[in-house]
């Protein structure tokens, strides 16, 4: 599979801080789900960051679907890559919901009437063409994001970065969106990054790696990362409710010789386990 | 405050609603400098009846219109007492220190009234039934000849705009901080002068910090979605002049000459 | 006092006789008992805020009265009056960092103990017990709070309503944005006050597991009433009437409702993990068969 995403060997530090990343390296594969786990200020919203050349980078390398990061493709690399940052209302430019569509075709200088039909499109893609009038005033949070990911999927891109874009939802909007994107993703065939510290989030990737203090220290599927329920412990970080769950069972002798399984597999296990006897 | 109009957008489907934007600026500008023009009882007149069609034009109901710049009004009145109170000529009325009160005084005091109100009335009609958004567009259309003196009128237009864009957010947490602040215990707007500056400084300062993070995320998000040039951008939003932009520039024109004919 | 807030009949209009008028509270009665840790739940927009803001006199009834402490407040008060409710009730805000602004962590968290008259001193005193209390390093005392990291400004913002030594805490969705570990430790602090310093404690959440983990009463609010109270097994007894509310149901109740729809007979769904697992072992040793 070919890595849409290369990060070599790099090393960033923020002015008159300590190194955070120290010669870090990472690939992302095309058309897969990454998730980015670690505790608040372990790096990984800044490497999110140097990827979009949004940080220069001090030390290293990192190339996305061929291009490398640098000023010369910095608009080049910003047409592949959307991103989605943690807090609505900072990323609404727009005066209402279809301006703020807009804006990225404005930038680019699409054609007007070219760019009313990407618009409506994009905004019936995520099912907000009926708010297309309203203010960010009087948008919800997860209704903004919605907004933010129809002003990405107008510029068609082929990644999306979810840099903790969930967080500042509740349950409902945070399911929402993951909902949305996953739907997008498989749509228009996209790689997504999705950044985050909410395991849940992170269990439904196809592949997760773990930062912590700039390093990566685990890089694998979801059921190798979450079975080591003390790695994630150790970092601040919950273990998945399942996980929690075989613990809790294993507690009253119910023995599964696994810490993990996602919540599908789970429940067949308990199934059949309960229908056996 | 939860009265106040002035600067709020009303949504709404009114004639003076329906106006496109850049031509509801310019007759704002255009009755502005026409008070200037009027000096005398008449005068006024002509131009008060004009400003009472454009407010029933305006679909918003007279009473609450009154009401709502009435926090302006005591400001006003404030600025003309001490027009009047420090203003010489005429026949002296009323006199105690360096104050005095004249004829001649207290009728310019009365027109100074009357050319503010007006003035207060009219902007807060425009901003009333134009989106924040609609007014940065106008102002863009309407300076576009400064384009050719290399005068950054776009960049300009989309300042404003997100200026304006962030105008609630900014409001929603000067609530909150002032809410916040309120329940550690701070009195906002009672006791002494000095007491009132102090107070001022945990409203003030969160205010900022929250604005200026707000900012250098918003820059971001705008650099991510490729964001660079401010003047080489295409524009989703046009507004057409109409038949209704041309009715009300002949009636603004008339109303003028009228103006004109009644001054003294 | 066995009640340490009441409300009787409260409406509250935001920006009432303008066209922007809005019914925030309608016809609202409540009693919050003393010394109780309740869980005010809704989905954005129910109300939530607008409660407890009449709780901390922000917000004064527009018809009815609230009980704070044995004080009455209705729309007759005058504001002058109001700084006296606010004394005995500390309020952290949503994402309260915001609200910081002295220049050292010690001066922000004295803040409040001074306005209210208490000396220099024994502001100082407070503000060094509450740094202990939300767990930060007394060398952070005189560091500028605009030098911490996000969780720590939270907890020097929550340091400056603990100093005031409140009697009722009001906590307004407290662990917003911060990761799991914050959020335990967040969570932690506030049971800890509620039962080691008998603090009432009122807590807006929409994070159903904390609302079982910490609360023993749950208010649920829609449209600006209150639309049940009750323990937090009589609130997620009925899973469709909580999804009707759009509100989710605790995580266990969650994965148990899934065991039921593949066939699994749990029976009354369990809120915690432990009742969960408790249940699944009964009826693997009971050799219960499916439904299937």
């Amino acid at each position: 599979m070919k890595d849409i995403i290369q990060v070599k060997n790099i090393s960033f530090n923020y002015a008159d801080q300590p190194l955070l990343f120290d010669n870090l390296s990472l690939n992302v594969h095309e058309g897969e789900w990454l998730a980015l786990i670690g505790q608040n200020g372990s790096g990984k919203s800044t490497l999110a960051r140097l990827i979009d050349g949004l940080n220069v980078l001090k030390q290293g390398q990192i190339i996305v679907d061929g291009l490398l990061v640098n000023d010369e493709n910095i608009l080049d690399i910003r047409n592949k890559i959307g991103m989605v940052f943690q807090n609505p209302e900072d990323q609404f430019v727009g005066a209402t919901v279809e301006d703020d569509v807009a804006f990225g075709l404005e930038n680019r200088q699409v054609d007007r009437e070219q760019m009313h039909h990407i618009v409506e499109r994009s905004l019936k893609n995520v099912n907000m063409w009926d708010f297309r009038d309203r203010i960010p005033a009087n948008l919800s949070g997860g209704q903004k994001q919605r907004v933010a990911i129809a002003g990405i999927v107008a510029l068609s891109p082929q990644i999306i970065i979810l840099d903790e874009a969930t967080s500042m939802l509740d349950p409902r909007g945070r399911q929402d969106i993951l909902n949305l994107v996953r739907e997008i993703k498989a749509k228009n065939h996209l790689t997504v990054i999705s950044i985050t510290h909410d395991i849940d989030e992170a269990a439904g990737a196809d592949r997760v790696v773990v930062i912590n203090h700039g390093k990566k220290i685990d890089e694998d599927v979801p059921d190798k990362i979450f079975a080591n329920t003390e790695q994630l412990e150790q970092i601040g970080l919950d273990a998945p409710y399942t996980s929690q769950l075989i613990a809790a069972l294993k507690g009253k002798g119910v023995n599964l010789n696994q810490q993990y399984l996602d919540s599908e597999r789970l429940i067949a296990w308990i199934k059949q386990l309960v229908s056996n006897k | 405050m939860n009265n106040f109009l002035f600067g709020r957008y009303l949504p709404g489907n009114s004639w003076v609603h329906q106006m496109s934007p850049q031509s509801k600026l310019m007759l704002s500008f255009y009755f502005v400098i026409v008070i200037f023009f009027a000096n005398n009882l008449a005068s006024y007149a002509a131009l008060a009846a004009l400003i009472a069609i454009v407010i029933l034009l305006s679909g918003v109901s007279i009473l609450f219109f009154l009401k709502g710049i009435r926090p302006l009004i005591w400001l006003i009145i404030f600025t003309v007492a001490l027009q009047i109170l420090f203003s010489a000529g005429g026949t002296v009325l009323w006199k105690w220190g360096p104050f005095s009160v004249t004829n001649l005084s207290l009728i310019n005091g009365g027109f100074i009234f009357i050319r503010f109100l007006l003035i207060i009335m009219i902007s807060t009609v425009l901003t009333l039934t134009t989106t924040p958004l609609a007014i940065a567009d106008g102002v863009q259309t309407v300076l576009k000849p400064l384009k050719k003196v290399k005068f950054p009128v776009d960049t300009l237009a989309l300042m404003l705009s997100i200026a304006l864009r962030f105008v609630p957010t900014l409001m929603d947490e000067m609530e909150t901080i002032l809410n916040a602040q309120r329940s550690r215990g701070v009195d906002f707007g009672s006791g002494s002068l000095k007491h009132r500056v102090q107070a001022a400084v945990p409203l003030l300062v969160p205010l900022f910090t929250g604005a200026i993070n707000h900012a250098e995320n918003l820059s971001t998000a705008m650099e991510a979605r490729g964001f660079s040039d401010s003047e080489h951008r295409s524009k989703y939003r046009i507004y057409r002049w109409q038949l209704k932009d041309t009715v009300s520039w002949l009636v603004f024109l008339l109303v003028g000459g009228l103006v004109l004919y009644l001054r003294k | 006092m066995d009640k340490a807030i009441s409300f009787e009949q409260v409406t509250h209009t935001y920006q009432a006789n303008t066209p922007y008028a809005q019914n925030a509270l309608a016809d609202v009665s409540l009693v919050i008992p003393n010394n109780s840790f309740t869980a005010i739940i809704g989905h954005t927009g129910s109300g939530k805020s607008t409660l407890v803001q009449h709780i901390n006199a922000l917000l004064k009834p527009t018809k009815g009265s609230v009980q704070v402490l044995g004080k009455v407040i209705t729309s007759a008060t005058t504001n002058k009056n109001l700084k006296a409710f606010r004394q005995h009730v500390g309020m952290v805000f949503q994402f309260p960092e915001k609200q910081l602004f002295e220049e050292t962590v010690i001066k922000d968290i004295m803040f409040g103990p001074k306005n209210y008259g208490v000396s220099d001193a024994d502001a100082q005193q407070a503000a060094k017990s509450a740094m202990k209390l939300v767990g930060l390093d007394e060398s952070l005392a005189e560091k500028s709070p605009f030098d911490l990291s996000g969780g720590q400004m939270r907890r020097v913002a929550i340091a400056g309503v603990l100093a005031m030594k409140p009697e009722i805490l009001i906590l307004d969705e407290p662990t917003a944005g911060l990761d799991p570990r914050g959020h335990k430790e967040i969570m932690d602090l506030a049971q800890q006050l509620h039962d080691k310093d008998q603090m009432t404690i009122i807590l807006v959440t929409h994070q159903m597991d904390d609302v079982v983990n910490y609360a023993s009463q749950v208010v649920v609010m829609d449209e600006g009433k209150i639309v049940k109270t009750g323990t937090a097994a009589e609130i997620f007894a009925d899973p469709g009437w909580v999804y009707k509310m759009q509100l989710n149901l605790p995580s266990s109740a969650e994965f148990a409702q899934k065991l039921v729809d593949s066939g699994v007979p749990i029976g009354k769904l369990p809120l915690t993990i432990d009742q969960l697992a408790t249940k699944i072992s009964q009826l693997v040793a009971e050799g219960a068969d499916t439904d299937e």
